[in-house]
């Protein structure tokens, strides 16, 4: 309770002529710390100790957990179904709200003017993405829908309708994009890869069960048709009812227009090119198979 | 131009860019390599920043909501009803926070302040009151 007049204080001057503090001169404040009760002494703790009268609970002979003396146990009589079956192994995406993205652009930690991929969101610590866990990237929430209102051009590679139709509201572009593991770790930690000397990789395409997904335009999925998308772009305007920003007159439109190629996994960069970041130089190949593989 | 056709001609772009070697062949390199500093641009952009960016300016509250501090601030964080991380004179900004509440809820309301860890305590909820008065006074 604050009683004293003088601002700083008693407690200074005190200080100032005291010893210097040690472990001896130091007690806890009274009413922090209560007595544990020992077990077998005293009124309270002793007699029975705290175990009972007589029986199994006093004997410390009670059956195992889940036992319900002979009836058939819950955890037995409810039947086995797989609803963790293969938990482990299901691909996660981080999800990252407009929210957030909106918060990351007010603090200049993102810079819209740019492209904005998983590479960008990493580097401007947004979000934390771990490869080997089984994330296999980003995903775009709706949440922060109302506030949104920054024009970018961003790459995910999963995408909610409210947060296209938002981003397409203030004349964005998603695009969703698929990055196999290996391509995710490259592209969320590019540096620690051109330092290893090896060749950027090409990205591979999705699994089966995934290019249904990126083949809809309704995701703006990175291998969907464009002109499919122009469609879907249009028909969200109407189904959210906001008018859709003619982007071509736009005068970043050269950027916002920016996409990778599906082998490609970072804007500028081939893959078969090795990064020298010591010279600053990047090596290319020229021999005839090694880019036909490259480029396929 | 529509949207399709630019798509399709940024598509071709980033094909033709594979294609695209300029040679700067290196004395004794090894046939098969072609040496070029003309893409290093895109490798810099990938490189992450080691130092907090400065926010841009803002007139007024971002989007977000967040205020941009005045430069006279010092650094107060909020939690609930306990202000943390006072730096200068506690007494001071307990004294300020008392009479604003007093003028807020019209009754006395007991505080504890703590001078070794630098905080001090209000009893009651005032989290979003607490925090616009801070924002209007300029932190």
């Amino acid at each position: 309770m604050s009683f004293t007049k003088k601002p700083g204080g008693k407690a200074l001057d005190i200080l100032q002529n005291l010893p210097r503090i040690t472990l001896a001169n130091l007690r806890p404040e009274p009413g922090t710390k209560k007595a544990e009760k020992k077990r077998g002494r005293g009124q309270h703790g002793g007699n029975r100790s705290g175990r009972g009268h007589k029986g199994e609970r006093q004997r410390g002979n009670r059956p195992r957990l889940g036992f319900e003396g002979g009836q058939t146990p819950f955890y037995l009589a409810i039947p086995k179904y797989g609803y963790n079956e293969g938990h482990s192994r299901r691909a996660q995406y981080q999800p990252l709200t407009l929210n957030r993205l909106q918060y990351l652009i007010d603090l200049g930690r993102i810079d819209p003017t740019q492209p904005i991929d998983l590479t960008q969101l990493v580097n401007g610590r947004g979000v934390t993405i771990q490869p080997q866990k089984r994330d296999y990237g980003v995903q775009l929430v709706g949440e922060g829908a109302g506030i949104f209102a920054a024009k970018v051009n961003i790459e995910v590679q999963m995408a909610s309708e409210e947060a296209i139709a938002a981003i397409e509201r203030n004349g964005g572009i998603v695009t969703t994009g698929f990055y196999d593991p290996r391509s995710l770790a490259v592209l969320c930690k590019p540096v620690p890869f051109f330092l290893s000397g090896q060749p950027i990789p090409k990205r591979m395409l999705p699994g089966e069960d995934m290019v249904p997904y990126y083949t809809d335009a309704a995701n703006r999925g990175y291998l969907a048709d464009p002109e499919k998308i122009q469609k879907a772009r249009i028909a969200l305007a109407q189904k959210y009812g906001y008018v859709l920003p003619d982007i071509s007159k736009d005068e970043l439109f050269h950027m916002l227009f920016m996409r990778k190629d599906p082998r490609q996994i970072f804007f500028g960069l081939s893959p078969g090119w090795v990064v020298n970041m010591t010279e600053k130089k990047i090596l290319k190949p020229t021999d005839d198979k090694l880019l036909q593989y490259y480029n396929s | 131009m529509s949207y399709q056709e630019h798509a399709r001609i940024l598509f071709s772009l980033s094909l033709s860019l594979q294609k695209q070697t300029l040679c700067i062949p290196a004395g004794e390199a090894k046939s098969g390599i072609l040496a070029s500093t003309e893409e290093y641009k895109f490798v810099e952009q990938l490189i992450s920043p080691s130092r907090v960016p400065f926010p841009p300016k803002h007139d007024g509250p971002s989007p977000f909501g967040w205020n941009p501090p005045s430069a006279s601030a010092s650094n107060t964080l909020l939690h609930l009803n306990s202000q943390d991380k006072v730096e200068g004179n506690i007494w001071a900004s307990e004294k300020d926070v008392k009479e604003y509440l007093q003028q807020l809820t019209g009754k006395h309301l007991p505080t504890q302040v703590n001078e070794v860890t630098m905080t001090f305590r209000v009893k009651g909820h005032f989290d979003t009151a607490l925090k616009e008065w801070l924002v209007k006074k300029g932190f």
